[in-house]
């Protein structure tokens, strides 16, 4: 029951991501690879206030929200410049960066050691440090998720977002700004990756720089990309399927020092078979 | 004095590996218009291929050296002809391309750290040509001035085979546009899988290299990917020459910007590079 639980909270954590990530990639058309960052300053954020200031959950959540989008603001301004593949190449370069500073920012971060003792949800008295109360609290958080990004690709804003996507040139000549569309998508993403950081490093109640890689936004990207781009409830299948995968190799009998490893040759290979075979993933409305 | 005598040492010879690697990834990326990830797996796929031969096999290390360059030229052709060439005959996007080539990247990065597992290693059981000389106060050992050697020979030749034979001929025109290349009767698809093959042997080389002067794991590959990159944009993406300049702008700003802040913000420093140029040069700093 408790490993049901487990994979549950992990589900919701990463289709949080996905579901954030796609407004970006999928329906604006913007293939970015610094989502692991905004997952890490928000999982940072939400570490230091809890074990440092000893703040409410909620809050520290909130605060971790702010500052992650500030950081967004200030990434998404210069990334909306460009299109295409140098849209790409900025975003993995701002990721690099900002694993760069969890790693050797020491004072605050604790570079490589990381930060451990991170509590547990505490609100209003009641505590969430049993596994069902924790997963019912990420599958929420998952339901708002769900329920807000849906909000959005639904409203004109959505439909400027796709617009886009299919041609920004012609968009513009439309009189929208598609530089601040970008920028604010850009930001509302980030803000969701802030909670699943949040989420996460309550949950595992430890959190140190190596989850926050390239090669976690490289994860998130397979997320979308198998369930299909501009599909939210693609994202939802991708996240629990690649969720389920390792647990599944697992069960064959490949031993757990090198279960990480698998993780990424099976969804490296994942994504050049998709890019062969099938570049629109499984439910994708739109393919790169 | 002699500290900036020193820095300038290490930036020359910095700035050769990065030649080795911008150069070849110029070069494919003149020829299919992509951003090729997996060319940043070389370096490692080169180092492990001598490590496995000349360390656990026991294989002389000069036949090892030239079977490790040859392999990863061979790995570089192969990726090229089962996974680029049929996504470019379906007119796929850049982005799925290089969705694609992320993919590789991760798949081929994670074989490796199964194979030999992800810790440091040495390339060799015995320190090689590491006696040290002393040139104008900065003290520089035999292998750096083979780095650098290297890169010359490989510049100048390079250079020679694209201006002078019939081969470079046909991979210019290719560069400048594939369909008329086409047109005229050159064999486009062997001449981008050659220019693959001669991109991806250099990156082998630059991390042979590397192992010899430091020590190889098997995630080297993507901060000299993004050093490449940067040296290739910073250069201009179209020749080779803009190449070289571009690794040299790249290894000074890097290794002064080192010294006056600290060693583990290298990467940061040399991204932040990145990102202006993309904001303020995109097209490099030599006109063509």
């Amino acid at each position: 029951m408790e490993y049901f639980l487990h994979l549950i909270t992990l589900f919701a954590i990463y289709a949080i991501l996905g579901l954030s990530l796609n407004l970006v990639v999928g329906y604006t058309g913007l293939l970015s690879a610094t989502h692991a960052a905004f997952y890490g300053i928000g999982a940072y954020a939400t570490a230091l206030l809890l074990t440092v200031s000893g703040l409410n959950f909620f809050f520290a959540v909130f605060l971790g929200i702010i500052l992650t989008s500030l950081i967004a603001l200030s990434i998404g301004s210069v990334l909306s410049k460009f299109r295409d593949d140098y849209y790409a190449l900025g975003s993995i370069g701002f990721c690099i960066i900002t694993f760069s500073i969890f790693l050797n920012w020491q004072d605050l971060t604790r570079g490589p050691l990381g930060i451990s003792g991170i509590p547990r949800p505490d609100i209003f008295g009641l505590s969430f440090s049993s596994s069902i109360l924790f997963a019912l609290l990420a599958l929420i958080a998952l339901g708002v998720t769900f329920l807000a990004c849906r909000g959005i690709v639904r409203s004109s804003f959505g439909r400027v977002l796709k617009a886009i996507r299919e041609d920004e040139g012609a968009i513009q000549v439309f009189g929208y700004r598609t530089h601040t569309y970008k920028l604010l998508v850009f930001v509302i993403s980030a803000a969701m990756a802030s909670v699943a950081g949040s989420l996460f490093a309550t949950y595992v109640t430890y959190i140190d720089p190596s989850t926050f890689t390239i090669l976690e936004s490289v994860f998130i990207l397979a997320i979308i990309i198998l369930g299909g781009l501009a599909n939210l409830r693609g994202s939802l299948i991708g996240a629990l399927i690649l969720i389920l995968i390792p647990e599944l190799l697992r069960f064959a009998g490949f031993p757990a020092e090198i279960a990480g490893q698998t993780r990424e040759l099976v969804y490296g290979l994942m994504l050049l078979v998709l890019m062969l075979r099938r570049p629109q993933g499984l439910l994708g409305e739109y393919k790169l | 004095m002699d500290v900036v005598f020193q820095i300038v040492a290490n930036s020359i010879i910095a700035g050769s590996l990065y030649t080795l690697i911008a150069s070849g990834f110029t070069l494919t990326y003149s020829t299919t218009k992509f951003f090729n990830i997996t060319h940043g797996v070389m370096t490692a796929v080169g180092a492990y291929t001598v490590f496995f031969l000349g360390k656990i096999l026991g294989m002389p290390l000069l036949l090892a050296i030239i079977v490790g360059v040859l392999f990863a030229g061979l790995l570089g052709w192969v990726l090229n002809y089962f996974i680029y060439q049929p996504l470019r005959k379906k007119n796929a996007s850049q982005l799925s391309l290089l969705v694609a080539s992320l993919g590789a990247f991760t798949a081929i990065q994670a074989c490796i750290s199964l194979a030999f597992s992800s810790q440091f290693q040495t390339i060799s059981h015995t320190a090689v040509m590491q006696k040290t000389f002393s040139i104008v106060g900065a003290s520089v050992t035999q292998i750096q001035l083979i780095i650098v050697a290297s890169a010359l020979i490989s510049f100048v030749s390079l250079t020679f085979f694209l201006k002078k034979t019939r081969f470079g001929t046909a991979i210019r025109a290719v560069s400048d546009d594939e369909e008329v290349a086409k047109v005229i009767g050159i064999n486009t698809d062997k001449v981008i899988g050659i220019a693959f093959f001669i991109a991806s042997a250099l990156a082998g080389l630059a991390g042979i290299l590397i192992g010899f002067d430091s020590a190889i794991e098997p995630t080297m590959g993507l901060a000299l990917l993004m050093k490449g990159v940067t040296a290739s944009i910073v250069g201009g993406l179209t020749s080779i020459f803009g190449a070289v300049v571009g690794s040299f702008l790249v290894s000074f700003v890097e290794n002064f910007g080192i010294f006056y802040t600290a060693g583990e913000w290298r990467d940061a420093i040399v991204f932040t590079l990145l990102i202006i140029f993309l904001m303020f040069r995109p097209n490099g700093i030599i006109r063509t």
